[in-house]
């Protein structure tokens, strides 16, 4: 279970969290929506522990994640697996290297077996034979999965997916989302999963959470989310520029050779 | 006021510095204490082993024979005007073996090296590789700095030792080639003010270099932000902090080393 609990955090002047609480079941997928610079990627990076909250905790199964010695914290890692939004693959490897990565270092498998279970997980994410490419040989949604593959390289329990699925056009969007889907069905892991793409949030999510300005709005099932009375996350799900969601909304309306008249205020801001 | 502004600044500029020393001297103690730490990477050490060493070779080659041969020049020029040429091959040998050969090396290798070093890390840091490092447990400090700094330990007195060699055949063709000087006499000079030692000087500091050199450029590296402007500044850092760090260094260690 992964509790994060009045969770802030700024860097310099710029609060990015303020105060953030939510948890996640074992087993239970919760998707995390939100604006850009929202806090999203920060708030998964506390679970990992890459960054040290100003003030609340993120625990995972009651361990405190910042409070753990280094050792332990790597120890904790290796039961998390965390797909970063471009991949972030060692580019000096191939494929199969990146995938065996936390295979060779951190389990006592010979080649052989490392060389099946990296097989194993190309299969997993669609891309069997891949295994000698470099990175740099491959399109965006191919680096998700090599991604994808190379977390779940150590059967983690929980998964972590930093939008998994921006920049990919609607097919390879779907097809990421079947992935997590089985993933989630064939290892039965916790997964947190930070997006903007409403589809694929209804498509993986048991329960969604919004996050808007560093704070956490709204915390449901997929259909309570849908109707959920806060203006700012019916904004999002409409994908409307009219409302709370902009703090300087952009000029709505072009007159030609005119200028814009001043943009309304907002609901928010009133 | 204005000198609470000047006492504001100054103040904020000496914890800036400070911090920056704390942060290096810490990463770089990181680095040591994992030498002797596993798991180990060997492909990687390799790796570093010809990216260090092996690579640098026409580098630091051609630059020792062509420091060589214009320190030769101008020491033939200067000892000719006391009618004293037979000493050119003397200072020659002293010059290249205590302080050029040594000097010249560190400065290219952190010119070509730790400009490497910057540049590879602070696009893993930017590219978010070293934060993927971090989340499959393996600390980056041992994974990326130790194989750096154990092959620049190495590789940096051995490539001292070849800048040396090749130094003395730069003396060779300048004073006997093209000077005239006898053979012989340019031999026996070479090494009639050195000893042992002389060479042991050359390559402690070699090795101090080589620590400098590895540990700026993969902190440089390490501590990269802001996109690809980031990476080309912590490059540039590298080989000014790691080329200042060598000349101060190599100062103290004559003091030091020569007393």
């Amino acid at each position: 279970m992964i509790e994060v609990v009045g969770l802030r955090k700024s860097f310099g002047p710029k609060q990015v969290l303020r105060g953030v609480s939510l948890s996640v079941e074992d087993g239970e997928s919760l998707v995390v929506l939100g604006g850009s610079g929202t806090g999203k990627s920060v708030l998964l990076k506390h679970v990992m522990g890459l960054f040290k909250p100003d003030s609340g905790h993120v625990s995972v199964d009651g361990k405190v994640v910042d409070q753990l010695s280094r050792d332990e914290l790597f120890e904790l890692r290796k039961s998390i697996g965390m797909c970063f939004q471009d991949a972030a693959l060692f580019d000096s490897m191939t494929v199969a290297e990146n995938i065996g990565f936390a295979l060779t270092r951190h389990t006592d498998l010979n080649p052989t077996q490392i060389r099946a279970r990296v097989e194993e997980c190309l299969h997993l994410v669609g891309l069997v034979g891949g295994g000698e490419l470099k990175p740099s040989e491959l399109s965006g949604g191919m680096k998700r999965r090599v991604g994808f593959a190379r977390a779940i390289a150590l059967k983690p329990r929980i998964l972590l997916f930093d939008e998994p699925t921006t920049g990919l056009d609607p097919v390879m969007t779907d097809v990421i989302g079947n992935i997590i889907l089985d993933l989630k069905a064939e290892l039965g892991v916790t997964s947190i999963t930070i997006t903007h793409d409403l589809k694929s949030a209804f498509q993986i999510a048991d329960r969604i959470a919004m996050l808007f300005r560093g704070e956490c709005i709204a915390l449901e099932h997929p259909e309570a989310f849908k109707t959920h009375p806060n203006p700012v996350v019916q904004q999002f799900l409409k994908g409307e520029a009219e409302g709370p969601f902009l703090q300087d909304p952009p000029p709505l309306h072009h007159y030609h050779g005119q200028p814009a008249p001043p943009a309304p205020r907002s609901a928010h801001e009133a | 006021m204005l000198l609470t502004a000047i006492l504001d600044r100054t103040g904020l500029w000496v914890l800036q510095a400070l911090e920056q020393i704390g942060d290096f001297v810490v990463l770089g103690s990181r680095a040591f204490r994992d030498i002797f730490r596993g798991p180990f990477d060997r492909r990687a050490v390799l790796r570093q082993f010809a990216a260090v060493g092996v690579y640098s070779v026409p580098v630091v080659a051609l630059t020792g024979m062509a420091v060589a041969m214009v320190f030769a020049v101008q020491l033939h020029y200067g000892f000719k005007q006391f009618q004293a040429e037979g000493l050119a091959a003397q200072v020659e040998g002293l010059a290249i073996v205590r302080e050029l050969a040594p000097v010249i090396t560190g400065l290219m290798l952190a010119g070509r090296v730790g400009s490497a070093m910057a540049a590879e890390l602070g696009t893993m840091r930017v590219t978010e590789q070293i934060d993927a490092l971090e989340c499959l447990a393996t600390d980056p400090v041992h994974y990326l700095f130790v194989p750096r700094l154990v092959a620049s330990m190495v590789m940096v007195p051995l490539l001292t030792g070849l800048a040396i060699y090749i130094g003395y055949w730069g003396g060779y063709e300048l004073l006997v080639g093209v000077q005239g000087s006898p053979a012989a006499a340019y031999q026996e000079g070479f090494y009639k003010l050195l000893d042992l030692r002389d060479l042991w000087i050359a390559l402690v500091k070699a090795l101090v270099f080589g620590i400098i050199i590895a540990l700026v450029g993969c902190w440089r590296g390490y501590r990269a932000r802001n996109g690809a402007e980031g990476v080309g500044s912590a490059t540039t850092a590298s080989v000014v902090t790691s080329s200042l760090w060598i000349l101060i260094a190599d100062f103290f260690l004559t003091k030091m080393l020569l007393v």
